[in-house]
């Protein structure tokens, strides 16, 4: 009878034990688990809204800049981001051929640098409804105006970009790929390749604006062409009109993928009432430009702190 | 890919650990009372026997406080070059006798079989040089009685060893067994009524913890799964009829593991349902290496002999050994105990590199794990009779988990150089050198006549 008392108090301290330190360590262990069964991205279909109309009210307001006459902007930038990576999670994989890293991959900390500067110099970033009255020659906006944009939409502009807009206050257009969104929250895995999942977009919507990159024409024939340019401007409206369902922007705004497009798609785009859309032409934007035709400057990993300053002066 | 590997071996490893702790935990029942005794069945123990000069007295005070009686003794002098002989001829007071052996096994030639004239139980075989499994050889060529005894001859028997190993064999189906080996510089005092000590070199500390927890938990749970693949050579018990119709020992470095295989063959070829114990009740106490040199001679010698086993066993798992046996000895021993020891040097290298905490982790749960498991030792050594001063608790309760992330890992050397060595030289073996110092006695020692002749 002591022995089975024993024997049980053991077994039971044993386990409690071990209970404890595994609970304690899961998240390390866990790591190491291999992920086949990772759950696959589930992504939202034709017709699918993500709902977050209400957390973007914000975007549609027009800030009042007291800008006094002839201290207003005549040119200002427009910036182009795709990917924000942490240092740390570089790998080969995010090289080119020629040993340089790919030009839409921007350092976390050359991120951290450039905004630092933007915020140090008192730059204000515009909506896109103020970039719009701005281009229209309507709205007087400050000499220290700037516009920030990414394209496509992956995960590591809500783990890595947005905590750093949000702490220096500023907002930023983000054009997604809306078949990319995933209804699930995928595991945030640092270098690799995933984009916004739901909540994630709804979790960064006080900074982000999120507008069309298209639902699914973000892609190259076999020859190279961009799908704009290839598809014929019936399938753009139907891919269009479908991305804009997802995310129902306020106003709805369009970025080409590449930045290529062509007449069929530009007469798409009239078609469904999109009033502004977002080239990568390398060109600073002053008022009375064409409203299809927005220039951006991209980013480059390559750029140091002073290219960075001389590409927005 | 690699990490599926390590993680499956990380999980086969903890499973045999748990099972090493929780079967004899509930399997050994406390205290251990001691066998009643039965009629006593004959029984022959041979000792081989090579330049034991120093020490082989002490295994004979043994063998004459033996509390049995219908036994017989029979020391192989195995070409030994030093004065072995005369020693067992001073104490015993030898003359020749004739007597046949039985014919069954082949070795290498007798010069002379002795009888004692003081002690008649007590024979002599003076044969040439063969080594250890030659000399087992001829004693089980030899042996009177169906039961035999393989002694090391730096071990002692505890009185009561033979009664006990008589118990267990009343069953039938125990074709052989193995005793408990405990390490006699972790004793002092009376054979009798011996005292367990834990006021000793560190060395030696380490030892004892590794002999109790190799003994008292695997062999336990290795005999509840019938998978024993080792009957340590210096202290093992078989049928006659098993040992002659595995045909006798085969000349190797791990001789011991050897015969157990080959029983084990046997259990699947011809003896269905029958079995291999372990004793833990029958006792025996030999002396450990007591410096590095030594130990070191002697873990590559029986990584050798564990290598050389495998190898020569390699076509019969499965087809001519037991599932379970081969399932232990290809999981436990061979991919756990040396192909992991391999990667286990590569391994943390790599993760601190790799700045994870998960080695970290990993090593802390096995700390505790193998605590647990050293714990658990000391509660089943309890049951056994083996109980040593409060102080010598809170000696061993430091001791633990200062010998896991210490002296444990020396573990890890001798598989890994073992195995090089193995293949380097596959003859050579060279025995572990032997002090002789007594750190147990009799209260009273039996006078053996004696002239400094060492």
């Amino acid at each position: 009878m002591k022995r089975i008392t024993f024997n049980l108090g053991f077994t039971i301290i044993f386990t409690l034990t071990f209970f404890l330190l595994i609970n304690t360590f899961s998240n390390v262990l866990v790591q190491a688990l291999p992920t086949e069964e990772a759950p696959k991205p589930k992504p939202f279909l034709p017709g699918e809204s993500l709902h977050i109309s209400s957390c973007q009210k914000w975007s549609s307001h027009i800030r009042d800049f007291k800008v006094k006459d002839g201290e207003e902007a005549k040119q200002i930038t427009i910036l182009l981001y795709h990917r924000i990576i942490d240092d740390s999670a570089i790998k080969d994989i995010h090289y080119t051929k020629e040993g340089e890293l790919y030009p839409t991959i921007v350092l976390k900390s050359e991120f951290k640098k450039q905004m630092q500067y933007l915020k140090d110099q008192g730059y204000t970033t515009l909506t896109n409804e103020e970039l719009k009255l701005f281009i229209q020659n309507r709205h007087k906006i400050p000499k220290k105006s700037i516009v920030i944009t990414f394209d496509d939409g992956f995960k590591d502009n809500y783990e890595e970009a947005y905590p750093i807009l949000k702490k220096h206050e500023f907002t930023a257009l983000n054009f997604v790929i809306a078949s990319y969104i995933t209804k699930n929250t995928m595991e945030y895995k640092e270098g690799e390749v995933q984009y916004f999942s739901a909540s994630d977009i709804k979790n960064s919507c006080d900074v982000f604006e999120f507008q069309s990159h298209t639902y699914n024409l973000h892609k190259r024939t076999k020859e190279g062409v961009a799908f704009l340019v290839d598809r014929d401007q019936q399938q753009i409206k139907e891919d269009l009109k479908t991305s804009i369902e997802v995310i129902r922007p306020v106003r709805p705004t369009f970025a080409y993928p590449y930045g290529e497009y062509d007449k069929e798609a530009r007469n798409a785009l009239k078609q469904l009432n999109i009033g502004m859309a977002f080239t990568s032409e390398f060109k600073d934007t002053g008022p009375n430009i064409s409203m299809l035709e927005i220039p951006r400057k991209p980013v480059y990993p390559t750029d140091t702190i002073e290219d960075f300053k001389k590409k927005i002066k | 890919m690699i990490t599926a590997i390590t993680i499956v071996l990380f999980v086969l490893f903890v499973g045999f650990q748990v099972l090493y702790i929780f079967i004899p935990l509930f399997c050994v029942k406390s205290p251990v009372k001691p066998s009643k005794r039965s009629e006593e069945a004959g029984i022959t123990v041979l000792v081989p026997a090579y330049n034991e000069q120093n020490i082989i007295l002490n295994c004979l005070q043994g063998i004459l406080h033996l509390d049995y009686k219908n036994c017989e003794t029979i020391f192989i002098n195995d070409g030994s070059t030093d004065h072995t002989l005369e020693l067992l001829d001073q104490s015993l007071t030898l003359k020749a006798v004739h007597r046949l052996p039985a014919y069954k096994l082949s070795y290498n030639e007798v010069n002379a079989v002795y009888q004692s004239e003081r002690y008649p139980s007590i024979f002599v075989i003076d044969k040439h040089n063969g080594g250890k499994s030659d000399a087992l050889n001829t004693g089980t060529d030899y042996a009177k009685h169906e039961l035999v005894i393989t002694l090391d001859a730096d071990s002692v028997l505890d009185p009561n060893a033979l009664t006990e190993i008589n118990e267990a064999f009343l069953d039938e189906k125990v074709l052989a067994a193995g005793g408990m080996v405990q390490i006699t510089q972790g004793f002092r005092g009376d054979f009798k009524r011996p005292t367990p000590v834990f006021s000793i070199p560190w060395l030696i500390r380490y030892q004892i913890l590794q002999y109790l927890t190799n003994f008292y938990l695997h062999k336990t749970t290795q005999a509840r799964l019938r998978s024993i693949t080792v009957i340590a050579g210096a202290f093992g018990a078989f049928r006659k009829y098993a040992l002659f119709e595995a045909e006798g020992y085969r000349k190797t470095v791990g001789e011991d593991m050897d015969i157990t295989l080959r029983i084990q063959r046997l259990i699947k070829k011809r003896y269905r349902g029958h079995k291999l114990l372990f004793i833990p009740t029958a006792v025996c106490y030999t002396e450990c290496p007591s410096n590095f040199k030594s130990l070191f001679s002697q873990r590559f010698r029986w990584q050798k002999g564990f290598i050389d086993c495998i190898f020569n066993f390699r076509k019969s798992f499965f087809r001519n050994l037991g599932f379970s046996v081969s399932t232990y000895l290809l999981l436990d021993s061979l991919i756990l105990g040396t192909i992991n020891a391999f990667p286990s040097i590569v391994i943390p290298i790599f993760l601190i590199f790799n700045k994870s905490y998960l080695f970290v982790v990993t090593l802390l749960l096995i700390t505790i794990l193998l605590a647990y498991q050293s714990i658990a030792a000391m509660i089943i050594s309890t049951r056994y009779g083996v109980k040593y001063s409060r102080w010598d608790y809170v000696k061993i309760a430091l001791f633990i988990p200062f010998e896991i992330v210490s002296y444990r890992l020396l573990g890890i050397l001798f598989v890994t150089i073992g195995t090089i060595l193995y293949f380097k030289d596959k003859e050579g073996w060279h025995s572990s050198e032997r002090i002789g110092v007594k750190y147990q006695t009799f209260s009273e020692d039996i006078n053996l006549p004696q002239e400094k002749i060492v």
